[in-house]
């Protein structure tokens, strides 16, 4: 497949191409960034490290009606999916992310709303030129430039943006931007290349993971749990910005004679998550709850799926209020093993 | 000058006390102008406490966020107090938790720390971009040091201060049964000129304001969480039976969500802006509970978290309140 490129003042014009299918991007939304249908082009905002929600929205939405019901009538209503044309401007560890979310939602079962639009979606990656101070993808199997769970990468460069497709999805998107784009030379991959290795050179916080999985489920009661959890404001942060934390919770939400049957994300912080209707909690203070999430992502997931589930893309750093920081506790993981 | 060495000794000489579980400061955080929170059970974990203007969380919140688990069997529960670092408006945390009963005076040591105002991380990260080094700081003359790694920097505080800083009225601890460092002179005044501002633009103008903010809101708790004023064992929000707010997140429950947090904290919000602090996505709800308190303010000449022996502005009467609002 060609590597094309896109200059600098075409690429207005590429957005406006792109921009015939349903186009999500990073966007401002209210004081934030995150991933948001397209609807005026000059809002795009890819200059920016990394969006504070994941895109990981886009393909499990925070909440999402399954189907609707109404008194009197026996027939329940799946609502249409809907149309998901282009998410662009994903960054490696995001994209990575939702192909170990992947894993989740065709395990037992394929899950039907989740699997339609990933496979409608056309993931167009942007290769990360300026990690952010917690990134740490390096040591979860990521990179800057990788390209996993991508159709196409982008990687800017000075005067424009080279495009390399990595899926029939993404060689079609190149053709249709055709009109546009234009061969890329020897000098942009190479610059590419510069760009990448020195982008990799950025990261400098990292973990050595190996030994973890197996033995994370001994540490059962240690004492580094209850340390962390003191500060812990049981908020749900670091799970909501995650971009493999995938729990949700199902609900009916009844008005009058009609109702839907809802799914929305859930937080192992949170104080009711696997609440039993007995009142008994199998995980009653953030101690046993900090201790799930770090378990779950570093050795449940890993038991099920022989993958982390963890990308390194240093949210739940950044975002932390109180500043636990998950390479602090896997360094003391580490420690006690 | 704070003098941390100092600190460190009233803090060993305070978890040696019998009385005394453990203390509760500030320590340097993992990256950058980050600091955390800091748990002090043991004189040798003192070394690591630090009061700086980068000690931004309001500790008061730990005082109701602890969780009790049940006694075991023949076992007496531990009913030793807690030891806690406060600045001034942290001080009107804890002094409103005992106007309420939320928690009794004999389960808490105080430890007044003035405060010449902390910064807002977001500008400070957006003055530094990328810091990964561990940065510390320190108050100068009307100014903050940064002690960055190629050398020290001095910013005025009007750049780098929070917000709720740069009119704070009560700098200096309410409630104390120790002092560190000396007082400092108030310096701010407070018209409320932020909440006027936006009192003046039409109910469509205010409305798109906020719509937009309460929509893009997540739900993630984190205000309510850290809040320390918001300790009910049950809260409505977690009500699943009957459920007052759902739990789908969306424009209508959002505004459910955000007025309910608004309304049970007037005439209670101390104004320590911890919860615009911690929203990962930035809603500036200290607007939202300084319009309550400017009219707690304005209609009842009432100020919460001032007086320990006063009682809560809901649970007072006085014969001579205007009632002019009553139809």
């Amino acid at each position: 497949m060609d590597i094309k490129k896109v200059r600098n003042e075409k690429f207005a014009d590429f957005l406006a191409i792109l921009g015939e299918q349903k186009l999500y991007a990073p966007q401002k939304v209210g004081e934030s960034l995150r991933f948001a249908h397209v609807t005026d082009s000059s809002k795009v905002e890819l200059a920016m490290a990394n969006t504070t929600v994941p895109p990981k929205s886009i393909f499990f939405p925070q909440t999402e009606t399954l189907y609707r019901y109404e008194m009197g009538n026996t027939e329940i209503q799946p609502p249409a999916v809907g149309e998901v044309g282009i998410v662009l401007g994903v960054r490696p560890c995001d994209a990575r992310a939702q192909v170990i979310v992947d894993n989740l939602f065709s395990w037992d079962v394929d899950d039907p709303y989740y699997k339609e639009r990933r496979d409608k979606a056309t993931v167009v990656g942007l290769a990360c030129n300026k990690p952010c101070v917690n990134c740490f993808c390096l040591s979860l199997g990521g990179d800057p430039a990788s390209t996993e769970g991508m159709d196409l990468l982008m990687t800017e460069l000075d005067d424009a943006y080279l495009l390399q497709p990595l899926t029939e999805k993404g060689e079609k998107l190149c053709q249709a931007a055709a009109a546009v784009a234009e061969p890329a030379t020897a000098e942009d991959l190479a610059a590419a290349e510069g760009l990448h290795g020195q982008a990799r050179e950025m990261i400098t916080r990292k973990i050595e993971t190996g030994g973890i999985p197996e033995n994370l489920p001994a540490l059962w009661e240690n004492a580094l749990w209850q340390e962390t959890a003191a500060s812990c404001l049981g908020c749900g942060i670091c799970t909501y910005l995650c971009p493999t934390c995938h729990c949700f919770d199902i609900q009916d939400e009844v008005e009058g004679l009609e109702g839907r049957r809802c799914r929305m994300w859930d937080s192992c912080m949170f104080k009711e998550y696997t609440l039993h209707a007995s009142g008994h909690n199998p995980r009653p203070t953030r101690r046993e709850r900090t201790r799930n999430r770090i378990n779950h992502k570093y050795s449940y997931f890993v038991d099920k799926f022989n993958v982390i589930a963890c990308v390194g893309c240093g949210r739940c750093i950044n975002h932390c209020p109180v500043n636990i920081d998950i390479l602090e506790i896997l360094a003391q993981v580490k420690e006690a093993l | 000058m704070v003098d941390v060495e100092k600190l460190k000794e009233i803090a060993r000489e305070t978890v040696s006390r019998d009385d005394v579980k453990y203390l509760i400061g500030w320590r340097q955080g993992t990256y950058g102008f980050r600091t955390a929170p800091h748990f002090v059970g043991t004189p040798e974990e003192a070394d690591n406490l630090i009061f700086s203007p980068l000690c931004s969380h309001n500790l008061a919140t730990y005082l109701t966020l602890v969780e009790k688990l049940p006694v075991p069997r023949g076992q007496d529960p531990d009913s030793r107090k807690v030891a806690l670092l406060v600045k001034g408006c942290d001080s009107r945390a804890v002094v409103q938790q005992l106007i309420e009963q939320g928690i009794g005076r004999d389960s808490v040591f105080v430890i007044g720390c003035p405060c010449r105002g902390v910064v807002d991380l977001k500008k400070v990260e957006a003055k530094f971009p990328g810091m990964r080094e561990k940065v510390s700081a320190t108050w100068g003359n009307g100014t903050i040091i940064f002690n960055l790694p190629n050398g020290n920097v001095e910013v005025p505080r009007q750049e780098v201060l929070a917000g709720k800083c740069l009119t704070c009225r009560y700098p200096n601890p309410l409630l104390s049964d120790l002092n560190f460092g000396e007082e400092v002179a108030v310096w701010g005044s407070d018209d409320y000129a932020d909440v006027k501002n936006l009192e003046a633009g039409s109910p469509q103008e205010r409305w798109s304001f906020w719509e937009e903010k309460f929509a893009s809101c997540m739900r993630c708790y984190s205000c309510r969480n850290v809040c320390p004023m918001c300790y009910c064992e049950d809260c409505v929000l977690d009500r699943l039976n009957p459920q007052w707010v759902m739990r789908s997140v969306n424009t209508a429950e959002n505004t459910a969500f955000h007025l309910a947090r608004a309304f049970h904290l007037a005439g209670r919000c101390i104004e320590c802006g911890e919860c615009e602090r911690v929203c990962p996505v930035d809603i500036p709800i200290m607007k939202l509970n300084r319009k309550l308190s400017k009219e707690v303010r304005e209609k009842y000449a009432f100020e919460p978290g001032l007086d320990p022996e006063s009682k809560p502005l809901q649970a007072s009467y006085r014969p001579d309140d205007k009632e002019d609002f009553i139809l």
